[in-house]
Parts: structure tokens; C-alpha cells; sequence
């Protein structure tokens, strides 16, 4: 049977984690795994709801040892999680706080308690094991599954280390102000650092005062694991943030000028990754040096009708992009736009087909559509939404919705109108939308 | 400055700052600013931490981002800028 190591390397001293200014060392881990393997439900499928980077860890591990696999949800929203474990059949939740999925038992993660084993051995797992399922939010309201198998999880994170400069024998540690249950942040702050002999922070900074107390709490060398909006934040308040290695970024463009005044103001490099969850990380670039992504070793686009399709050793089969990009080889590419049914607010993506759906389903509602308004430039542009639901209020829809979207999806301002305007086809331009959103505002204005 | 000018201040701040369509008036001191109350996130709350560190010399902390004592409601942000701010 083909495996790979849980670690990376492994010196059983070294910190894997830093919480609360104190060092978690790799060797104790591995006797929190051995001992959280044991106590583990038997159950096929885990939701882990940790908010700890490190509890997580030990909770994700434990499941991998047991030959478990762990489900990363599309959001938060309590329907959504539940969703989740009704389609996966027998699962169980595993959490540090007092959050539980409804329908499925509830399993806490012990704060250490365990003796360490003498000589923790470094785990194996068969790299054909579905480590984790991503879920993504599709276009038809129904969750779509993306099984990750624990050998792609583990090349991507070779790769994307390899490409970044990462060795094992710097012992960097990661700050991240992602989660770790979105794909983004189990690969850059998790699988990098367990495959790269590396370290973590275990929160979760969101101000730029805490990514700079978080920084500040751990050793150098350091890297910044972010995204655009928090990177922005942090220039805007010119944080003195302590020297880091370089500022990874993702899950939204980062513009050249904001990278520039990155990179000048906090004396570092600043590099984005791109990817999306059906096929994880896939190429990164220096955003200074130009527009042009370079993908990972291993990996290959191939143009095919008039799409592009993503090739690599451990995915099963070639997946189309769902970005608009051009070639400059077979290992370069431009991105140029979005799909028109992708959106993307403040660094979470999501599906209109699949809000719209949502929406469409709430009861009350006959008629409704989601609409993302051109950007205004002052703050995130916020999606409006349409919806024809006599006898509700606004409010009431809004309540509705808030159980089965992410916050983030959640309109502003909610119209509740008396018809949509559909035309013959029934299909809503954005002109019509747009028209509609004028006499909207026209009548505000004239307090009608 | 009295507490409730300071409200009536951070009111007028935060639907500028975030694009709502509300009247600064209608943001009752007391009211969650997250979740059922305003609905406001943490993109807001990033957005807000940073017009309110350079209106009143704050930078606002957390220990965790999901549950931000100081962004409970009007009142509580006000509380923590009346104790913090340096300008």
C-alpha cells in the first residue's frame, strides 16, 4: 500500500504549534493523535468544528490515523452544517467550544490529559485515503462534494513549498488569519507546515493590532498566511508588524499598487496563490512581478472546445477552470475574469445560481434574485436581492435566509418588490436589474 | 465629549463607513451589532477597526474574531473608545 507520513520531518523537541506564547512540541502531538485515535467514534465521516489551529490539528489527525475522513462545510450557517451531515450519512462533530451540528452526536477535544507515549511513531496514510471532502456550494442549492485524497493534499503542499523556498531545516512558523476549515487554510496553514517541518500560531488574528501580537508571540523566521482584505487593513493603519519572511495571500486579486505598498512599508515579499477548491492550490505568482501565474510542478493546463482543463498526477480526472484565463504556455496564465455565476465578497466565493436557489426556496417567497451592484469603490460591495414575497417583510426573509447562507452572502439592502422584471423569456438582465434599483432609490428619495 | 454625542458620532461613522441604508438615527445603542441585530460581520468589523483607529487614534484587539465584545452594540464600541482613544 502507497503512504506518505504525516510529517514531513520530524525532530520531536521542535515547536508545531505556539499557543498562548508557549511552544506545543511535534513529539507531544503525536501522543495527543495516538490518544484522541483511540477515544474517536466509530464513524465514518467528521465534521470539525474546532476554532483552535492546533486542536483542529489533533482532531484532523486522529481522523486521518483512524482511516476517517473529515467534511469541510461551504459556511458556518447551522442549516448548512446540518445539511452536510444528513447527505454524508454516519457522521459526528468534533469541536472546542460549545458549537454542535444538529442531528449528530457531539465529540469534545480533550485539552492534553494524556501521558506521552515513550517514542510517538510518525503515522502513515495511504495516499489514495479521502482525507477530507470540501464542499462547495454548486449552482443548483444542494452542496457539492470535493473529496481530497491525503496524497494530493500532501503534493500540493511539497509544491507549493518547494516553489515558496520553505525548508524544513528554517523551522518557519505561520501566522494566519484564515480558517482552517476552508481549502485555502487547511493547505497553507496546516499541510504546509506538517509536510515542511514547520510551526504555527493557533489563532486566528482578524484586526491588524492582533496579526501584529500574533506575530510578535512566535519565533522568527515567520510567514503571514492572508488575504487581500486583511493585507489592505494592515497598510491602511500602517501596522508595525514585526519582520516576516514573505505575506502569502489568496482567495481574491490582490492589485499590484496594494502590493507594492505592501512590500515597501512591512520590508517583505509579498506572493498570492491561486486555486479553488475542486482542484486546490494550483499556481502562484509574485504580485509585483506581473500578472503572470506560474503553476505548481506536476501540474498542466490544456485547452480543450473553448475551455481550459487543469491536469495533474493525483487528480483523478482533468477539471475546468472556473476563471476566464489565458495561456502563455503550458505552465503560465493570465486570469482575466470570472465565471458570470461566481462572486466574490470581501474574499468568500460563492455561487448566485446557488444563492438565488436558496432564496427561491424560502417559504414565502415567489419570486427573487440576487444581484451583486457594480463596486462603489468606498467599502466591500454587498449584494442587493429582489424578492417578491407578499405578505413578508424584509426582515423576516432576511431571518430566513441568515440559517442556510454565509453571513457574508446576506443582502444590503433586501428589496421586497411586487414583481421581478423578467422579460419574454423570463430572464433578468442586469440592464433590467439595474433599472429597477433606480426607481428604487428614486422613490426612497421622493419618500414614497 | 459626552457619551452620547460619542453615539451619535460612531452611529453617523459606521453607516458611512459601510454603505448602509439606514438613517445613523435608527441604530439603537443597545442592539447587536452582529448577527440579528445590524447584521453586521467581520469584513465590517475590519473595515470599522480601521476608520475608528484613524478617527480616534483606537486600534481595536481581539482574542477571537468571532465574538468581539467590544462590536456587542453602539454602546460597547463607544465604551471602548471613550477608554482607549488617544485623539
Amino acid at each position: 500500500m502507497n503512504t506518505a507520513a504525516l510529517l514531513g520531518s520530524y525532530h520531536p523537541e521542535n515547536a508545531l504549534a505556539w499557543q498562548n506564547g508557549q511552544p506545543i512540541s511535534y513529539s507531544r502531538f503525536l501522543s495527543e493523535v495516538a490518544g484522541l485515535a483511540d477515544r474517536l467514534p466509530d464513524m465514518p465521516t467528521v465534521i470539525n468544528l474546532a476554532d483552535d489551529r492546533y486542536r483542529f490539528l489533533v482532531g484532523f489527525a486522529a481522523a486521518l490515523v483512524r482511516g476517517q475522513t473529515t467534511l469541510l462545510p461551504p459556511s458556518r450557517a447551522p442549516r448548512a452544517l446540518a445539511q452536510i451531515a444528513r447527505a454524508c450519512g454516519s457522521s459526528y462533530c468534533l469541536a472546542d467550544g460549545l458549537e454542535t451540528v444538529e442531528g449528530i452526536p457531539a465529540f469534545q477535544i480533550p485539552v492534553g490529559g494524556w501521558s506521552a507515549a515513550p517514542n510517538p511513531k510518525v503515522p502513515q496514510i495511504p495516499l489514495d485515503h479521502p482525507a477530507v471532502v470540501a464542499f462547495t456550494s454548486g449552482s443548483t442549492g444542494s452542496p457539492r462534494p470535493n473529496p481530497k485524497t491525503w496524497g494530493s493534499l500532501v503534493s500540493i503542499a511539497r509544491s507549493t513549498g518547494v516553489r515558496l523556498g520553505l525548508k524544513a531545516s528554517d523551522h518557519t512558523t505561520v501566522v494566519a488569519t484564515v480558517p482552517h476549515q476552508h481549502m485555502y487554510g487547511l493547505e497553507a496553514s496546516i499541510m504546509l507546515p506538517l509536510q515542511h517541518g514547520m510551526a504555527f500560531h493557533v489563532g486566528r488574528p482578524l484586526f491588524p493590532e492582533d496579526v501584529r501580537v500574533a506575530l510578535a508571540e512566535v519565533p522568527s523566521p515567520r510567514i503571514l498566511v492572508t488575504t487581500p482584505l486583511h493585507i489592505m487593513a494592515c497598510v491602511t493603519a500602517r501596522t508595525p508588524l514585526p519582520q516576516v519572511e514573505f505575506i502569502l495571500s489568496a482567495t481574491a486579486p490582490l492589485s499590484v499598487s496594494s502590493a507594492k505598498q505592501a512590500e515597501a512599508l512591512f520590508h517583505t515579499s509579498v506572493y498570492e496563490v491561486y486555486g479553488f477548491t475542486e482542484a486546490g492550490s494550483l499556481a502562484t505568482r509574485r504580485t509585483v512581478a506581473g500578472e503572470t501565474w506560474h503553476v505548481l510542478d506536476g501540474i498542466a493546463l490544456r485547452p480543450e472546445s473553448n475551455r481550459y482543463f487543469l491536469q495533474a498526477p493525483y487528480l483523478p480526472e482533468p477539471i475546468p477552470f472556473p476563471d476566464l484565463v489565458s495561456l502563455q504556455g503550458p505552465h503560465r496564465f493570465v486570469l482575466y475574469g470570472r465565471g458570470t455565476d461566481l462572486v466574490n465578497i470581501g474574499g468568500h466565493r460563492g455561487s448566485l445560481g446557488d444563492l438565488n436557489h436558496k432564496l427561491s426556496e424560502i417559504e414565502g417567497v415567489q419570486d427573487g434574485t440576487f444581484f451583486l451592484p457594480d463596486d462603489t469603490g468606498t467599502s466591500i460591495t454587498r449584494l442587493t436581492a429582489f424578492v417578491v414575497a407578499p405578505g413578508k417583510s424584509a426582515k423576516q426573509i432576511l431571518s430566513a435566509l441568515r440559517e442556510v447562507i454565509d453571513p457574508v452572502f446576506l443582502p444590503r439592502p433586501l428589496h421586497v418588490v411586487p414583481t421581478l422584471p423578467r422579460n419574454e423569456t423570463g430572464k433578468l438582465t442586469r440592464e433590467a436589474l439595474l433599472g429597477l434599483l433606480q426607481e428604487l432609490h428614486k422613490e426612497e428619495r421622493h419618500g414614497i | 465629549m459626552s457619551a452620547s454625542r460619542l453615539e451619535t458620532e460612531v452611529a453617523q461613522l459606521i453607516v458611512q463607513t459601510l454603505n448602509l441604508k439606514i438613517e445613523s438615527s435608527q441604530i439603537q445603542p443597545e442592539q447587536p451589532l452582529f448577527g440579528d441585530g445590524l447584521g453586521l460581520d467581520s469584513i465590517d468589523a475590519l473595515e470599522l477597526s480601521l476608520v475608528i483607529s484613524q478617527s480616534y487614534g483606537y486600534q481595536i484587539r481581539s482574542d477571537n474574531p468571532e465574538t468581539v465584545a467590544t462590536f456587542a452594540s453602539l454602546r460597547s464600541l463607544c465604551n471602548s473608545i471613550g477608554k482607549n482613544r488617544t485623539k
